[in-house]
């Protein structure tokens, strides 16, 4: 579904990503994982087309994003990190809007609002004014507005940051919905949460693929070193500093 | 052209939902309503032709305060982000934009046809050079417009993107009160940049190539520099 080969990117002097290489089967959620200026939001950004990379390329269901840049906006479906949101209009409005914009036919729009509304719980406050709903969600309308034209790829941004425990798990059960009918990539700090819904992990670390594997391969393999479960977040750690956590907990 | 159309549709709905645009439509035709009694008392002729040169004045303060937003909002918000990743081309996006202020502009001067008719009740105007007069200041709103949204593409802060279109549009506007200072090409060049020149001519009921190439490529030349500004991402 997605073959990223030796993408590069550089900001002036700074180099955001270096030689990103990977490929994401059809079907498959995977779990983007990195610190804080790893370069997710960059790479997340260059495989939407929002931005250029410097190097490499990127080919969604076959075709190469550059070269056929509207085609694969028709394929992609993308929640930033901050959602993309009109204050001023109505759920429904702002829904058809994305319906209209995404090439959603005139025969289709009524009926794919109405099921995106109902799909991502929005029914209740689709006459609403989107400045005037919670921030869970402002958050389900940024997914609605993503999935609004059936996307094959859904790319979302920390779709759960500064969301509470109750509206986390709306959105994660969302998230776990769309799994039968596309392929997702998200990205989260909340390592917990990856585990709730991935099945593949890909760890960035100074613009650098440092981890590629299937969940619970990996899982497995670290937990044949060790003599206690091993949780992901443990993982994450070893792979940010010098000395790996899971050793440190089998010295002591 | 759906696609289009559809970002036309989105952002009128935009302004009518807040009060700016009723406000700016009331101020705006009130203060052409009481210069237009005040000129008519005053000069006692059946024409519109300082009304137009009075509106032109207005235009440079009314329209970089209408397109200071356009792009800088989408950029603040983050709505940028989700116009460029959706399948539209910039083409799409620009003109979508660049319609619906033209579209708002042209309400707003079409109410002020009933001074044609006001006109024709008591005297007996020239039709044409009125028709003219509305095509000239017509001509040069979209050329404003047109720069008012290319600056809009440059910054995300709404305050400089109308600070920046005042110095543009003030600078074609008076640029023929310079002419004293220069000769040669240099006075022929302002005289031909600034859009009083072009304006006076409609005013009186002359319709010119030149004048009219003047608007056009003006207005065709800012949406193209908008394009490019957006496809180069400047703001980021």
């Amino acid at each position: 579904m997605l073959v990223a080969k030796h993408i590069s990117k550089k900001f002036g002097a700074y180099q955001a990503l270096d030689n990103v290489s990977f490929e994401i089967n059809k079907g498959d959620i995977v779990g983007f994982l990195g610190k804080n200026g790893a370069g997710k939001t960059t790479l997340m950004r260059i495989l939407t087309t929002f931005i250029t990379a410097s190097s490499g390329s990127v080919l969604i269901d076959g075709e190469d994003i550059t070269k056929h840049s509207l085609t694969v906006r028709e394929k992609i479906g993308y929640l930033p990190e901050k959602p993309p949101l009109y204050g001023e209009m109505t759920v429904k409005s702002y829904l058809k809007f994305a319906a209209q914009i995404k090439g959603v036919s005139a025969k289709k729009e009524s009926w794919q609002v109405a099921k995106v509304l109902d799909d991502c719980g929005l029914t209740r406050v689709d006459k609403q004014k989107i400045s005037t709903l919670s921030k869970g969600y402002q958050q389900r309308v940024g997914i609605a507005q993503a999935i609004i034209h059936e996307p094959k790829l859904l790319i979302l941004d920390e779709p759960t940051s500064g969301l509470d425990p109750i509206q986390i798990m709306q959105v994660l059960a969302l998230i776990k919905n769309q799994r039968e009918q596309r392929t997702v990539l998200l990205s989260t700090h909340t390592l917990n949460e990856i585990e709730q819904v991935a099945q593949r992990v890909l760890m960035l670390k100074s613009g650098q693929i440092v981890l590629d594997e299937s969940l619970d391969e990996l899982l497995k393999k670290k937990q044949l070193t060790q003599s206690h479960p091993v949780t992901l977040e443990q993982i994450f750690i070893d792979y940010h500093q010098d000395t790996p956590l899971t050793q440190l907990s089998t010295q002591g | 052209m759906n696609k289009t159309f559809a970002i036309v549709k989105k952002e009128l709905h935009s302004y009518f939902s807040s009060p700016i645009a009723y406000l700016i439509l009331i101020a705006t035709l009130s203060l052409f309503n009481v210069f237009f009694f005040l000129i008519i008392d005053q000069n006692h002729e059946a024409s519109l032709r300082d009304i137009f040169i009075l509106m032109e004045f207005m235009f440079v303060f009314l329209i970089p305060l209408l397109t200071m937003r356009m792009f800088s909002e989408e950029k603040a918000n983050g709505t940028m982000e989700f116009l460029l990743t959706s399948p539209l081309t910039l083409t799409m996006i620009v003109l979508g934009k660049y319609f619906s202020m033209l579209i708002f502009f042209t309400l707003l001067i079409s109410m002020t046809a009933t001074y044609y008719f006001i006109l024709e009740y008591f005297g007996n105007p020239d039709p044409m050079s009125i028709l003219s007069g509305y095509i000239g200041i017509w001509l040069e709103g979209a050329f404003f417009i047109a720069i008012g949204l290319l600056v809009s593409s440059w910054t995300r802060n709404q305050i400089i993107a109308a600070l920046v279109s005042y110095a543009l549009i003030f600078l074609l506007y008076f640029a023929a009160s310079f002419t004293k200072y220069f000769s040669g090409s240099v006075e022929h060049f302002l005289v031909q940049i600034s859009t009083r020149t072009h304006l006076e001519n409609f005013a009186i009921g002359i319709i010119t190539p030149s004048n009219v190439t003047y608007y056009l490529t003006g207005t065709i030349l800012c949406l193209v520099l908008t394009r490019l500004s957006i496809d180069n991402r400047l703001w980021q």
